[in-house]
């Protein structure tokens, strides 16, 4: 009787020492990428929420000036338009950009013949390089007769069109060229998704008589619905941070039009010499697209309980 | 148990970030700064080496061995980083920016106010450039009577025209020498001209990334237009919310709705600006003595490339000054600075003509003869006075001209003949004001109805709140 708390507090013992070493373990499997990630996402973002309180002199920090930064960048009279803008990317992104790549998936999985054909094709915008697709659809928007779609137009008698230069619609025009450049990657999470799904859930449902429609309806889509929120998501995060965009094709105009806060970041950090302002505006963005992100959750959550 | 555990795991973890936060700033210590002597050696790195074999890196190579014999007490590292602000900041934070490197007039005032470049004034006064540059360069490279930065090129903005639409318009003499538009209008109704008789733009008129307003503050200093001005305090004020400027802002748009000589597109940055200009679309631009150089990539041939005297305002007769400049790392020792000023004489830029800066000026040309660029457009003097090198300079262009030198004439007398004012940029906020000026122009392009006045007033309000609000000097 006295030996048995003896061997068990041996046993708990080794039990420790073997999930230590496994602890260590996995900690030096982790270091490489805990180093990495630390460096490049970590320490830049505090850093850059730090400095953003201070007067900066090039990238040095010079003098601590409270939220003066912040208090600039919020005064500055270009900075509700520019938030609206990034919201309209956003908008569009949504409105044009959202359901294609899950309609397409759907399409590809219920196609009989020429699936791995068409998936290709349809993967093929994905690989071309970002900045070459953005300069190809430039000169598909070219304002004159010889812009892709005004070369079509006039084949229709129709006098040439200003696209980009059309300010009331130029973030539109933007958002299309980027759901042709990224619609695939897209679609390609969508598909897998959809071929997980358990061929027992459809086979049930055309026993119950339910047309493609209704599968879709009743089987697709509930079972999609994590991976449409995570896109959904992803979306607003990543299109609230657009800048390659208006800096290629449009350089933020017409008059402002399509200027993102993110290209107004970069302009406030690469063009203007103002790191300290653009350190605030990327501290702002942040504060946004987490409120954002967690207003989403918390709705979503209300809408799950629901139902 | 389970406690002891979680306060484990928080200590580990703890331990592993204060080991990646110690490691880090060890790092970054270690990468800090560049060697500045070896084997009691100076020694300094020189920034935009060339790469790729050929003529430039034989030529480099080849001064580096005899400069180095002839300055034992030096040695150069090369080093292929090239200024560009989106890299420069971090490599200058870092503090691994070379130890020389060149930027141009545009972009050092940020460089300078950033701190970022040393402070020369000595070592210039030690090598005999007291008093020797440009008095309107030395206000540029100089704060407080220091010197920041060694100037080895400028030129000044005049026009440059397409010689084969100007032919067909009938706007050029026998002899290969254009007509002069002597006004902005006179402009307007040579672009006319050229539309009518070619069907391309007459004239094309940046409107993007800057470069629209950079155009249009000399355009506006034509009319009599004061951008910025200190105050009885020192504080900056906005000041173009005039008349005139307003005035400026109306021949923009009347390019588009009353002449109606401009290109179909209205975001016209750098790189489309000469685009249009290089493959035969727009018949003038308002461009520097370089234009042959932004044009090679697009294999416009030399003979269609003209330049010659930008316009007069109703005001002033005026253009904007530009150019390129030596800048030396602000981490640099005083010997490191020395040797910079000996390398850059060694390259041919210093004030007497040496060998060796014969050497280079004819190299130079040469080089620029196989790129395909046009030879025969002047620059403007970096020297307060009239030099040797200067007009050897000259020379060499002359004996190495490509095309016809009358397609030419009117801008090398614009340059020499020193008849028109020459303005450097304004000297604050000067990048953000050609942002808010681009948004005007664009306005005024695409909308017929567009009320120059307001916008004018609107700009004027935007860049005293955003921009000179928050200055701090």
């Amino acid at each position: 009787m006295s030996t048995q708390p003896g061997i068990e507090k041996q046993r708990v013992k080794v039990k420790h020492k073997v999930a230590r070493r496994n602890n260590i373990e996995g900690w030096i499997l982790m270091l490489p990428m805990v180093i990495v990630l630390y460096l490049m996402i970590w320490r830049p973002t505090v850093m850059g929420a730090i400095w953003s309180t201070f007067r900066m002199k090039g990238y040095t920090p010079h003098e601590f000036i409270g939220l003066r930064n912040y208090i600039e960048v919020v005064k500055d009279t270009q900075f509700l338009p520019t938030l609206w803008n990034t919201v309209m990317y956003v908008f569009w992104s949504l409105v044009v950009g959202y359901l294609p790549p899950v309609i397409l998936a759907i399409m590809i999985n219920e196609m009989v013949h020429f699936k791995n054909g068409f998936k290709i094709v349809l993967y093929l915008p994905q690989i071309v390089p970002g900045v070459a697709a953005l300069l190809m659809w430039y000169y598909i928007y070219y304002p004159d007769s010889s812009g892709l779609l005004n070369f079509f137009l006039a084949k229709f008698g129709i006098d040439p069109y200003i696209w980009l230069n059309d300010g009331r619609f130029t973030i539109l025009y933007i958002v299309i060229s980027m759901t042709w450049s990224g619609f695939a990657g897209t679609m390609v999470l969508y598909y897998a998704a959809v071929q997980s799904i358990s061929s027992e859930l459809y086979e049930a449902a055309i026993i119950d008589g339910a047309g493609m429609l209704k599968r879709v309806r009743y089987v697709t889509i509930p079972q999609l619905s994590g991976v449409l929120l995570l896109t959904f998501v992803r979306q607003i995060i990543s299109v609230f941070q657009v800048v390659e965009q208006p800096l290629v094709m449009t350089g933020g105009g017409p008059n402002g039009a399509s200027t993102s806060l993110g290209y107004q970041l970069y302009k406030y950090g690469f063009v203007n010499g103002r790191a300290g302002h653009a350190m605030a505006l990327g501290v702002i963005i942040f504060f946004i697209l987490i409120t954002l992100t967690v207003l989403y959750m918390r709705l979503n959550k209300k809408v799950e309980e629901n139902y | 148990m389970k406690n002891s555990v979680t306060k484990k795991h928080q200590r580990m973890v703890a331990f592993i970030l204060v080991c990646i936060i110690s490691l880090s700033m060890c790092t970054s210590c270690g990468i800090k700064g560049t060697v500045a002597e070896k084997d009691g050696k100076t020694v300094i790195s020189v920034g935009s080496w060339p790469q790729k074999s050929g003529p430039s890196l034989e030529k480099i190579e080849r001064q580096k061995a005899e400069f180095e014999a002839d300055n034992p007490d030096v040695i150069i590292q090369p080093d292929s980083w090239t200024f560009d602000l989106k890299t420069f900041y971090p490599k200058a934070e870092a503090g691994l920016l070379p130890t020389l490197y060149y930027t141009f007039f545009t972009e050092l005032a940020q460089v300078i106010n950033a701190e970022y470049a040393a402070d020369i004034t000595a070592v210039l006064n030690k090598r005999g450039y007291k008093d020797k540059f440009n008095p309107k360069i030395m206000d540029l490279i100089s704060r407080d009577n220091k010197v920041f930065a060694f100037p080895y090129s400028a030129y000044v903005l005049g026009l440059a025209y397409n010689t084969e639409l100007f032919r067909q318009a009938g706007l050029m003499e026998a002899d290969g020498t254009p007509k002069q538009p002597k006004t902005w209008n006179e402009l307007a109704e040579f672009a006319q001209k050229i539309k009518q008789a070619t069907g391309k733009a007459g004239f094309v008129f940046p409107t993007a990334n800057n470069v629209g307003g950079w155009i249009f503050t000399c355009l506006a200093w034509s009319f009599g237009v004061k951008f910025i001005d200190k105050n009885a305090e020192g504080k900056w004020i906005a000041t173009f919310n005039s008349p005139e400027c307003v005035e400026a802002l109306q021949f923009i748009k009347d390019l588009r709705w009353k002449y109606d000589v401009l290109p179909a597109n209205t975001l016209i940055d750098g790189n489309e600006y000469y685009k249009l200009y290089a493959t035969g679309n727009a018949g003038m631009l308002i461009a520097a003595g370089d234009v042959g150089k932004k044009c090679a990539p697009y294999e416009m041939p030399v003979d269609h490339i003209g330049i010659m005297a930008l316009p007069a305002g109703p005001a002033r007769h005026v253009t904007l000054m530009g150019g390129g400049v030596y800048l030396i790392a602000n981490n640099a020792t005083e010997k490191q600075k020395d040797a910079a000023v000996r390398w850059i004489e060694k390259r041919g830029y210093g004030y007497e003509l040496t060998e060796d800066a014969k050497q280079t000026i004819e190299n130079n040309i040469k080089e620029e003869l196989e790129k395909g660029y046009i030879i025969g457009i002047k620059s403007m003097s970096v020297w307060a006075e009239d030099t040797e090198i200067e007009k050897y300079k000259n020379a060499m262009i002359e004996k190495y001209a490509n095309s016809n030198m009358n397609h030419v004439r009117l801008y090398n007398e614009f340059v020499q003949n020193r008849n028109v004012e020459v303005q450097p940029e304004e000297p604050v906020c000067a990048q953000d004001l050609y942002g808010v000026l681009d948004n005007c122009i664009q306005e005024v392009l695409l909308n017929e109805n567009a009320d120059c006045a307001r916008l004018i007033e609107n700009a004027c309000n935007d860049f005293q709140v955003n921009y000179l609000d928050n200055l701090d000097y």
